[in-house]
């Protein structure tokens, strides 16, 4: 028995006797008989684990010293929806969290995951893909892709209506379809509805026909939010402005109100076609700093927040420290890399080898970010279907490094900088002009984990007379034309892509997706001066994986890839994200992921 | 007076429209722009990027842009917002009056405690007062202002639980003047803070001043009591000048406190600010730059006529 009252004279001095269990132990310390550290030392060595010794001391009112519990509890992996222990209840209000407010709630233009995280919880596709990446039935409750792989037929629904009233019908779909197209709306993402030629409605069965054999037209179409045609009809400005300030859907949930840059309230909706959700209101609070946002779930104001935006990697500890929160984890699709233009040295294989073992990428993963983050070997998840599991990262070698740069022939000139023949017609052979190997290190100004990570690379480069220069802008500044990606001079870029689900990868690397001007679009920046010297082969490949519907044979195709970007390193892979969802323990159902938006099944969300 | 005001209304419209044809050039100085973000999207195709592009006036020659930008402003019409696809003055207009109710308990704070700490201060120069208040003045104008904040949150709002961390009203069944007020103080009072710190000095000077004179010492040699003396003839003297300052520094409140209403989440016209700037969305970055530059011109002419008034010797023309 414990006695929480501290009582330093509880035994005449020097007749304490020595504690020999957990209980006299506490009780010494609340005397202050003992040091915390005494404590701890004493009570590991009885064969008590910290946190034990954590709860009983926080039991007996030494909140301090509850302290060290921390270090030992780790985020919860995400392995399916939160359960927690007790009733379920129906009703009441759970406030997610949210550094970023969404641009517009309307599904076409928003390029914020803000903005879907929210429009999830709302409005459905055909199908939505679930938290273990499968395409899940909603508007449409089956499909089928006829032999050429040209034709997808759907069977929709019957009885689904939107939150206005009217009945869910495949004119909707054809409708949607006809306003992402219509170039006076200005739709954000076309893509795979731009593979398709023509939709016919029958009933309840709807038939797109498709131009090209495209395998991501699934993950892009079935995926996408489906708009009512009274709201589309409105004409191009009216839908994009009314459509995008108050949405309407099928979900579970209905808009509710917008007060801008405070929350956004959806409200139950009693005509769902599902279950019906168990929560009355979800409310989507802007919180901008991400202090205040742990001061928030500290105190309950806040009991979720994830995907777009959740518990900074950083603050991973400090969260686990709160009593009424579980700190979840999973994996993501964003990739973290070193973009090298592909000019100058950085065109030979052996210099781009040279700086991938000289960036001490397991390091970075390790101490930089606390080992919150997944070591990066290509463009593939691990996880997906399509991530090849034999590649191994290259080790942090400075020795093999000088080597390959002494074999591309740059040796040390003024001041220790290597230098050398830059390569003209073969980008393997340095036989131009003489330059020194200087490289700017970019990264996007406000990214605390990229500065750092810059700076430990420049400091290694550096040491192997690569003379790296750190530089950082905002954002719209460095994604300019006048951005790094279109000067002359050799570059790194620290910056992150998202996947989709779909391990499409064309967009990163075929010949066709570098921009024509710097104010082209397109995501192979690199290759902008100069093709790749591997560019015809990864052309192939990246257009046979979109042609290809059979998953085995993209499989290998996608393995093919990674081994080569490995091999030839165009960017230097660092890590992938992992994300740190927040929620408070009494919330049931919540089940947070890469491959969708944060509210996807907020109908199944509960309180107990 | 009529003729002063009306003449200075008049002087302030070629005055605005030399403002917005520099935010305009600055703002196009600037690199980047708002297709940067679109344009590295690796989705997006360059049809697409035109097409957006077109959309949004950007293919337009600069000075068009601008012909058209102030053409729509005649017309009362601030254009539409690049980044919430909406009109600009819907966008200002839904967080101004956030503004207005965080920068009117922030002034109401600063006034009557710098106004009560200078006076204090300067009734007893060099005293034990003067000295703890210009301490605090000193150190509230070092230290910056995001850290008062994040204390004032963490001892209100975590350690005593008090009042709420954050927000203008509570998530769930907010609403009503009780809860406005609740969610108020901690950001209304860090905004204050900077201000009762320079204002302080600023009435204790002013003050100090006017006790050396011969007109104060005519007051007291005449028998008034020390009240009458401070109240009735010192101060109306001493804050003239102050009103001055504090007609020109209101507007400037009103124009937004970025860090204040990041910490505090209050949505106001900074975050607004601050945000359209990251996005480079021009519109609604030209209607908060016109926004703040007429209240910039409506806070200097109302402090020239206060002077008028509260000084009959100044007569306006």
């Amino acid at each position: 028995m414990i006695d929480p009252i501290s009582r330093p004279d509880r035994f005449a001095a020097g007749a304490a006797p020595e504690p020999r269990t957990l209980d006299e132990l506490v009780q010494a310390r609340i005397d202050g008989r003992l040091s915390r550290r005494g404590l701890l030392r004493r009570a590991v060595a009885l064969g008590f684990a910290a946190p034990v010794i954590g709860v009983m001391l926080h039991a007996a009112g030494d909140v301090a010293a509850a302290a060290p519990a921390r270090q030992d509890k780790q985020p919860i992996p995400v392995t399916g929806p939160t359960k927690p222990a007790g009733e379920a209840q129906t009703g009441g209000t759970v406030t997610v969290g949210s550094n970023s407010e969404p641009d517009t709630l309307h599904p076409y233009i928003t390029q914020l995951v803000a903005a879907s995280d929210v429009i999830w919880g709302m409005m459905d596709g055909l199908f939505t893909y679930d938290s273990e990446q499968k395409l899940a039935p909603r508007l449409a409750t089956a499909y089928s892709i006829s032999d050429d792989g040209l034709t997808y037929t759907f069977t929709l629904r019957e009885g689904v209506s939107f939150h206005n009233g009217d009945a869910f019908t495949g004119e909707d779909v054809v409708n949607s379809w006809k306003i992402i197209m219509n170039p006076d709306f200005g739709a954000f993402n076309q893509n795979g509805w731009d593979k398709i030629d023509d939709i016919t409605v029958d009933g309840s069965t709807v038939t797109m026909r498709t131009t090209e054999v495209y395998a991501p037209f699934l993950s892009y179409v079935a995926d996408t939010r489906i708009c009512p045609s009274s709201a589309i009809a409105k004409g191009v400005d009216v839908f994009k402005q009314e459509f995008g300030r108050a949405p309407i859907g099928t979900g579970p949930f209905t808009f509710g109100e917008w007060r801008a840059k405070e929350q956004i309230t959806l409200d139950k909706f009693d005509g769902y076609w599902g279950e019906p959700a168990h929560l009355d209101r979800i409310i989507y609070r802007i919180v901008p700093d991400d202090n205040t946002l742990m001061v928030q779930l500290r105190t309950g104001e806040v009991q979720a927040c994830g995907s777009g935006a959740g518990i900074p990697p950083t603050r991973v500890d400090e969260a686990l420290g709160f009593d009424t929160i579980d700190v979840l984890q999973h994996a993501t699709l964003g990739w973290n890399h070193i973009d090298l233009k592909n000019v100058d040295f950085i065109r030979m294989t052996k210099v781009r080898q040279a700086l991938d073992f000289a960036t001490p990428s397991k390091d970075i993963i390790e101490k930089l970010l606390k080992g919150r983050a997944l070591p990066s070997v290509a463009d593939q998840a691990p996880g997906s279907w399509a991530f090849d599991p034999d590649i191994q990262p290259r080790p942090y070698d400075l020795e093999q490094a000088k080597q390959l740069l002494a074999e591309a022939g740059l040796t040390p000139g003024d001041g220790g900088v290597l230098q050398g023949k830059i390569p003209t017609d073969d980008p393997q052979v340095g036989d131009g002009e003489v330059k020194p190997f200087e490289i700017e290190l970019w990264f996007v100004s406000g990214n605390t984990d990229n500065e750092r990570i810059a700076q430990v690379v420049a400091q290694s480069w550096n040491s192997l007379g690569v003379k790296t220069t750190v530089k950082n802008q905002d954002i719209s500044t460095i994604w300019g034309p006048e951005g790094y990606q279109f000067t002359p001079q050799m570059t790194g870029a620290l910056f992150g892509w998202f996947n989709g689900n779909d391990p499409t990868d064309a967009y990163y690397w075929n010949s066709s997706q570098i921009p024509s001007t710097p104010t082209g679009s397109g995501g192979n920046l690199p290759a902008y001066f100069h093709h790749y010297n591997f560019q015809e082969e990864i052309d192939k490949l990246t257009t046979a994986g979109d042609a290809t519907t059979d998953q085995e044979a993209r499989k290998q195709i996608y393995f093919q890839i990674q081994e080569l970007l490995h091999e030839e390193v165009p960017v230097i892979f660092i890590d992938w994200e992992v994300a740190f969802p927040g929620v408070a323990k009494n919330i049931g159902g919540f089940w947070p992921s890469a491959f969708n938006y944060l509210l996807w099944n907020a109908g199944e969300w509960y309180l107990t | 007076m009529l003729r002063f005001t009306i003449r200075r209304l008049l002087g302030a419209i070629p005055l605005l429209l030399g403002v917005s044809v520099l935010s305009f050039a600055f703002m196009q100085l600037a690199p980047g722009g708002p297709d940067a973000l679109f344009a590295r999207n690796a989705r997006m195709t360059t049809a697409q990027l035109e097409q957006i592009r077109h959309n949004m006036g950007l293919d337009r020659p600069v000075p068009e842009q601008l012909l058209v930008w102030i053409g729509n402003l005649l017309r009362g019409d601030l254009g539409m917002s690049y980044a919430q696809y909406r009109p600009v003055s819907q966008v200002i207009g839904d967080v101004f009056p956030n503004t207005v109710v965080l920068m009117a308990a922030g002034l109401t704070i600063s006034l009557a405690a710098s106004l009560g700490f200078g006076i204090l201060a300067a009734r007893n120069p060099y005293g034990v007062f003067d000295n703890v208040t210009s301490f605090f003045s000193y150190f509230g104008l070092a230290m910056p202002v995001f850290w008062f904040g994040l204390m004032l949150q963490l001892l209100f709002a975590v350690h005593l639980g008090w009042l709420p961390s954050a927000g203008m009203y509570s998530a769930a069944g907010g609403g009503g003047l009780g809860d406005l007020l609740r969610h108020l103080a901690l950001p209304a009072f860090t905004i204050a803070i900077g201000s009762i710190a320079g204002w302080s000095r600023y009435v204790r000077s002013s003050t100090l001043e006017q006790f050396g004179q011969d007109y104060v010492r005519t007051a007291r040699a005449k028998g008034l009591a020390e009240q009458r003396v401070v109240r009735g003839h010192v101060l109306r003297n001493a804050l003239i000048p102050f009103v001055t300052v504090v007609a020109i520094d209101a507007p400037l409140y009103l124009t937004g406190a970025v860090l204040t209403e990041t910490v505090f989440s209050w949505p106001g016209m900074g975050r607004l600010f601050y945000d359209s700037l990251t996005v480079r969305d021009y519109p609604v970055l030209m209607g908060t730059l016109m926004l703040g530059a007429a209240l910039i011109v409506a806070g200097n002419l109302i402090a020239d006529l206060v002077y008028g008034v509260l000084d009959p010797r100044i007569s306006l023309r």
